[in-house]
């Protein structure tokens, strides 16, 4: 089921500083990832990559996971150190069509001489906030063995 | 409960049980196999919701629909993972998969059961215009999703004295075309050469050309006629590019040595797919007796292996119409004994470096085999499985005739990972 990303994700999401990654992995379970793609979020709410390689390895697994129902992550990296990690499936790819072609002369305008292989539509299903400091609040809370005692010892003369 | 309800009920528990019963072929696949095979039927709703102003609409085709009609009606259609499904308008007491229209988008159906939504085919730019001549332009050229599909001749001469394959309907097909639309029986290539430069003004659209007609076998060498026209117009398209090669396929007779020397000199194609369509000579020599007669089975597969050293490995492949080996009286007996025999002899195929790939068997209203029955989902389902793990096996591509550029053969969809 998919989720809606908060207004504060999309516009991190939408910053040309933020970095971001996706990871698919293959029917061995192989992970891959790659670092420094196109990504948009579409007017729905989910998020849009372009794949400009039809034998590349996220394309292939892309493919397999639409078939086969897996899920893909994409982590997202804010310029002041917002981290969150977006795990979603994808639901659709465009090879043809009106939006397939907005994103293939958007991405010649943008990279020059590309080609573009499809337009896949991920649905979010889970955001999880990866910050460090959020994370280790969280599990102290939840896990409070899960601590060095020095951390919680009174400071020594 | 009517005949035709409890008929649909059957069906569709077919559809589910291989979905299951093959967990490594994926559903939509499988589902695309069987919408093939059954055919589909566009609810008036769904036809009240086409928009011929975006939507591709059926013209001008080598081989006619299972209603036997030309009708207008969307050309075909485009699933999530951007499978196409090629298929055309059946007859509903033919039991085949409903078209509707459901909550604003197309959808595919069985029974009361929404099975997948649906993209119809977009329409080209250049369909909505003639040529200088003032000829429609979707009257000679036709398209798929990312191909231009160009008519050699829609004629085919083995019809002549009734040696066409039984399977095919392009005699009678031929005949409605010519007198619905008056469409000619062969462009003229600068007409061609005009719509395809009007085409490649959409950018990102076109990828690839699909150039096939009816075999034609006149000239001092067999087919000598059929060549010449693919050279000509092979030459006007080619005016358009600045590469001498382009993507591009021809599907043809199977020509010898010197004939397929002179399309890859003098032409920009860069694939040859030559249909040999039933993996068997006996049955070959039955069901297509015009090929039988004019090359032989054995000739034709030797020449395909000899275009391999022309094209290239992986620049030459051969059709099957999947099941039709099946078809009776001197078919196979049995689906276990045609999968078996099918895939041992596209094994040999895939040794010399020439792909079979395969559509699905309609016994379409225009031909010989008209009141026959198309084999089961599972025969398919393993046919076009075997067909891509032979690929795989001998490491061979089928890019030009794939997914993307052709979409009307379930084992290249699987093969769009290799």
């Amino acid at each position: 089921m998919g989720i809606q990303l908060s207004e504060e994700l999309i516009l991190l999401f939408n910053d040309a500083g933020t970095f971001k990654a996706l990871a698919t992995s293959d029917g061995d379970r192989i992970p891959d990832v790659v670092a420094g793609g196109i990504f948009r979020i579409s007017d729905e709410g989910n998020i849009i990559y372009l794949e400009h390689l039809e034998t590349s390895r996220t394309n292939h697994n892309l493919v397999s996971a639409i078939w086969f129902e897996r899920q893909v992550s994409i982590a997202v990296l804010g310029r002041n150190g917002e981290n969150y990690q977006i795990k979603g499936r994808p639901v659709k790819v465009h090879i043809t069509g009106d939006l397939f072609r907005k994103y293939y002369m958007e991405s010649r305008a943008l990279l020059g001489d590309v080609d573009l292989s499809g337009v896949w539509v991920i649905e979010p299903t889970e955001v999880i906030d990866e910050s460090l400091q959020r994370r280790q609040a969280r599990e102290e809370q939840q896990r409070p063995f899960f601590r060095h005692l020095d951390r919680l010892a009174k400071p020594q003369n | 409960m009517s005949v035709a309800l409890k008929r649909i009920k059957e069906s569709r528990s077919t559809l589910q049980e291989a979905v299951a019963k093959y967990p490594d072929v994926p559903g939509l696949i499988i589902l695309k196999i069987d919408v093939q095979r059954r055919g589909v039927h566009y609810t008036q709703r769904a036809l009240d919701a086409v928009d011929p102003a975006v939507h591709q609409i059926r013209t001008n085709a080598l081989f006619g629909s299972r209603d036997g009609e030309f009708t207008p009606r969307p050309e075909s259609l485009l699933l999530r993972d951007g499978t196409s499904i090629v298929v055309d308008s059946t007859p509903v007491e033919k039991n085949p998969y409903l078209v509707d229209f459901v909550d604003g988008r197309f959808a595919l159906t069985d029974g009361e059961e929404l099975l997948e939504f649906v993209d119809l085919w977009e329409k080209p730019k250049y369909y909505d215009l003639e040529t200088s001549s003032g000829t429609p332009m979707a009257n000679l050229v036709t398209a798929r999703p990312q191909r231009f599909n160009i008519l050699g001749s829609s004629f085919c001469h083995f019809v002549v004295g009734d040696k066409q394959c039984r399977y095919c309907d392009i005699g009678k097909n031929y005949k409605q075309l010519r007198q619905s639309t008056g469409i000619p029986a062969r462009a003229n290539p600068r007409e061609v050469a005009e719509i395809v430069r009007e085409g490649l003004k959409e950018t990102g659209r076109f990828t690839t050309f699909c150039i096939t007609g009816g075999s034609v076998l006149k000239g001092v060498d067999l087919f000598d006629q059929e060549v010449e026209w693919y050279i000509e117009l092979l030459q006007a398209i080619g005016e358009n590019f600045e590469t001498k090669k382009f993507p591009s396929q021809l599907i043809a007779s199977a020509f010898n040595e010197r004939q397929l020397r002179r399309l890859y000199d003098e032409t920009g194609l860069m694939s040859y797919t030559s249909d040999i369509e039933v993996l068997n000579e006996e049955k070959f020599n039955w069901i297509c007796p015009g090929k039988a007669e004019s090359v032989g089975y054995r000739e034709w597969k030797r020449r395909l292996f000899k275009a391999v050293e022309i094209f290239g490995r992986g620049n030459v492949a051969t059709g099957i119409v999947g099941g039709v080996e099946l078809a009776r009286p001197f078919g196979f007996e049995s689906e276990a004994e045609a999968l078996r025999s099918t895939l041992e002899e596209a094994e040999t195929f895939a040794a010399a470096g020439v792909p079979v790939l395969s559509t699905v068997w309609l016994p379409r209203p225009g031909s010989l085999f008209s009141d026959q029955q198309n084999p089961s989902l599972d025969y398919y389902v393993q046919l076009f499985s075997g067909l891509h793990q032979l690929r795989a096996s001998y490491g061979l591509t089928i890019d030009f005739d794939d997914y993307r550029r052709c979409g009307n053969h379930a084992d290249t969809d699987l093969s769009r990972i290799l």
